[in-house]
């Protein structure tokens, strides 16, 4: 009970409790939708995933704050591509953040001038740019180090020698494929940070590509992204050390 | 930048953010009332303040578990008094909490057969059990920090060479003089005890910090439960000022009373 209370008191492993709780209600919800007299089953999922998506809003209030002192922390990472994905990242997080400020004014009611559809699209059109961008970062990183492993690989397989075996060219094309699905494996393996960064940002990417109208998928594939890169963000608060840091 | 961050990211900084603009807003809404403003205006305060209570309902939720933990600490306190007085308190605050979220059950439609109104009152009788505890607390710990100043002082006057004059000895049952002790004998022994409370608390911001929030606090429950129907301006201000202490108690963490 002590590790969970540690847990809870910070803001972003309550908010990812509360994220994973609002995308397992869209899942369980598309799942029993199509069954019969599960009406009301069905309207208390949609209850709770909306009264959690709503309150899930006072945990964002002031998170432009933190996605500026992160663009402000990207700027200074060492190689060129991940520090442009990431402060290009970061910018559009901070754009997303202020959008998501404006919509809570709105349902709150202290505005009721704003348009919220057109604010909504902003904000999702900006929170895709930004997943995009940190994916671009992290598929930089697995090619870095898929070359590494490869480079290594090379090195132990010089010191041995090796009479490589006769095969056709479809033979070729496999091995090509296999080695190739080989060394992502081990090089994400490897590297749990990034593999746990990558899975998140293939999660979250989900519910903007359809929202943007990009890639239109259902409430039940929306729902396990959501809940599987819930999950993901849940262990990096649970466990530090595999958050992906900036080099 | 930094601060904020650092501020932010404990769930219970968020919450007395929401508790202080819940109450200022209670606050405000009654001002507006007072000067007659629009009624526009005044329903626009009053959904904001139903909003951030519905959100911190939400924020709360889990909170009950952090309550026994505290409990269960509290247990493990040499002094006796204290020991019951914050064990006691804390699961008092655990059954607010889990109330609450019965509470917060019944609003967002989860369990819409939940009878708010009696779960109020109960949520609020035991916020209520769990201030009086803390009162209890910190009117012991007063007790002692007083015992041990006046023991000080009396040593240091004893040291400064002669004897202490009988009606001047303070924390103590009088002297042996006359029994019936008269008017003017029993106002400089009050007036003494008071300036040894304000130089007690003066010299312990923490415990001055305790009582007035609990003080505050205590104000709450009293009118929802109908005990002393203070009003809303009185109720927003006792709750505002009390979400301020705490959230300073936040940032600063030597602030907070250490059992």
């Amino acid at each position: 009970m002590d590790a969970f209370t540690r847990f809870t008191n910070q803001t972003q492993g309550r908010d990812r409790l509360f994220r994973a709780t609002q995308y397992t209600c869209m899942l369980l919800r598309y799942l029993l939708e199509p069954k019969a007299g599960k009406e009301k089953v069905v309207m208390k999922l949609k209850e709770l995933e909306s009264s959690v998506s709503t309150g899930r809003k006072w945990f964002r209030l002031g998170n432009v704050v933190h996605a500026v002192q992160a663009t402000q922390q990207s700027i200074h990472a060492t190689d060129l591509v991940p520090r442009l994905c990431l402060t290009l990242s970061n910018l559009n997080r901070v754009i997303y953040f202020i959008c998501d400020t404006i919509l809570w004014v709105r349902s709150v009611g202290l505005a009721s001038g704003i348009n919220k559809e057109k604010w909504r699209m902003w904000a999702a059109r900006h929170y895709y740019y930004s997943l995009l961008l940190s994916l671009v970062r992290d598929l930089y990183e697995i090619s870095l180090k898929m070359e590494q492993i490869a480079h290594d690989r090379a090195k132990k397989k010089k010191s041995s020698f090796q009479n490589p075996p006769e095969h056709s060219v479809a033979d070729e094309e496999t091995e090509w494929l296999q080695s190739f699905l080989l060394l992502l494996f081990r090089s994400l393996r490897s590297h749990p940070p990034l593999l746990l960064d990558t899975v998140k940002n293939l999660g979250d990417i989900l519910n903007p590509l359809n929202q943007l109208g990009i890639y239109k998928s259902n409430a039940g594939v929306i729902g396990l992204g959501g809940l599987i890169s819930s999950i993901a963000g849940i262990i990096i608060v649970a466990y530090p050390q595999m958050k992906l840091k900036i080099r | 930048m930094d601060a904020w961050v650092r501020f932010s990211a404990q769930s219970q900084a968020r919450e007395r953010l929401c508790r202080a603009a819940q109450y200022a807003c209670c606050l405000l809404g009654h001002a507006l009332q007072r000067h007659g403003a629009s009624p526009e205006l005044q329903k626009q305060i009053r959904q904001l303040e139903g909003h951030l209570s519905l959100g911190r309902k939400l924020l709360r939720l889990g909170n009950s578990a952090d309550a026994l933990e505290s409990a269960k600490r509290a247990v493990h306190l040499s002094d006796v008094v204290l020991r019951f007085c914050i064990t006691v308190s804390h699961l008092n605050r655990a059954l607010y909490f889990a109330c609450d979220n019965v509470l917060w059950a019944g609003k967002s439609g989860l369990a819409p057969h939940v009878d708010q109104e009696k779960w109020a009152q109960r949520s609020f009788r035991y916020y209520l059990f769990s201030l009086i505890m803390n009162l209890s607390r910190d009117a012991y710990e007063i007790r002692l920090l007083m015992e041990q100043e006046s023991s000080a002082c009396s040593r240091r006057l004893k040291s400064s060479g002669g004897g202490v004059p009988e009606g001047i000895e303070i924390g103590g049952s009088g002297g042996p003089g006359a029994p019936g002790g008269s008017l003017p004998q029993l106002a400089l022994k009050l007036r003494l005890q008071v300036l040894l409370l304000a130089r007690v608390l003066r010299g312990h911001p923490p415990l001055l910090l305790d009582v007035v929030r609990n003080a505050c606090d205590l104000c709450i429950p009293l009118d929802k439960l109908g005990l002393w129907r203070c009003g809303p301006g009185i109720v927003g201000l006792c709750g505002l000022i009390s979400s301020i202490l705490s959230i300073l108690t936040l940032i600063y963490p030597w602030l907070r009373l250490k059992p």
